[in-house]
């Protein structure tokens, strides 16, 4: 399979993905499944994986697979601190660690931490997490050569 | 010497031609498997090709 036909693919499994999502989120209402769009979401990234397996001309080698690999390393290093951090305080909040001073804290930590914004948290912290990639990714990209050019 | 484009040398080794410049400018060292298969290509020893230093390994081919 070629390149352009794995981009293409992906594009239609994206335009499904959101037409799903619109369907579940703003047609039907009053029948709440968020279940069937992380059903949705998990099919189609397997689809996306198993079909990016037969894409045949995208050249990758070891310098290619390095730059993955160290970007990765990276992104868990600092994004497991931030992870555990988020997760310290909201462990402590569900099980009412108390704080000191207590008045101190007391109203913000309550509308931070709640079950509602955990969620948002979580989707905050997967957006940071792919930013943290993407920016690792250009460093070493960068460091290894990936924009150098010709001087002859 | 060889006549041999750097696409050409990527070609022949498997990599991409961002990897042969990236090694000749020394932004990027070459794993033991490459740094054979180079020499193999020119069919001449390894340290014919690759200069190790402590701190920095040098690219020695034309």
């Amino acid at each position: 399979m070629k390149k352009n036909s794995f981009y293409l693919i992906v594009g239609c499994i994206a335009l499904a993905l959101l037409a799903i999502f619109w369907y579940f989120v703003e047609v039907s209402v009053e029948v709440h499944r968020p279940f069937i769009i992380e059903a949705a979401f998990i099919v189609a990234i397997v689809i996306i994986y198993f079909v990016r397996k037969r894409v045949t001309d995208i050249n990758e080698d070891e310098r290619s697979a390095k730059i993955t690999e160290q970007a990765a390393v990276r992104t868990f290093q600092v994004f497991w601190v931030i992870f555990c951090a988020f997760s310290i305080g909201a462990v402590m909040q569900i099980l009412y660690v108390p704080t000191f001073p207590r008045e101190h804290f007391e109203f913000h930590t309550q509308e931070l931490l709640g079950p509602k914004m955990m969620g948002y948290f979580q989707l905050g912290l997967l957006c940071l997490m792919f930013f943290l990639y993407v920016a690792f990714r250009i460093y070493y990209a960068r460091k290894y050569g990936d924009w150098e050019t010709d001087e002859e | 010497m060889h006549d041999l484009t750097q696409e050409d040398l990527a070609q022949a080794i498997g990599v991409t031609r961002q990897t042969i410049l990236a090694i000749e400018k020394g932004k990027y060292v070459p794993s033991l498997d490459l740094a054979f298969k180079i020499s193999r290509h020119f069919q001449v020893n390894i340290e014919e090709v690759f200069v190790y230093d402590e701190a920095v390994l040098t690219v020695t081919v034309d």
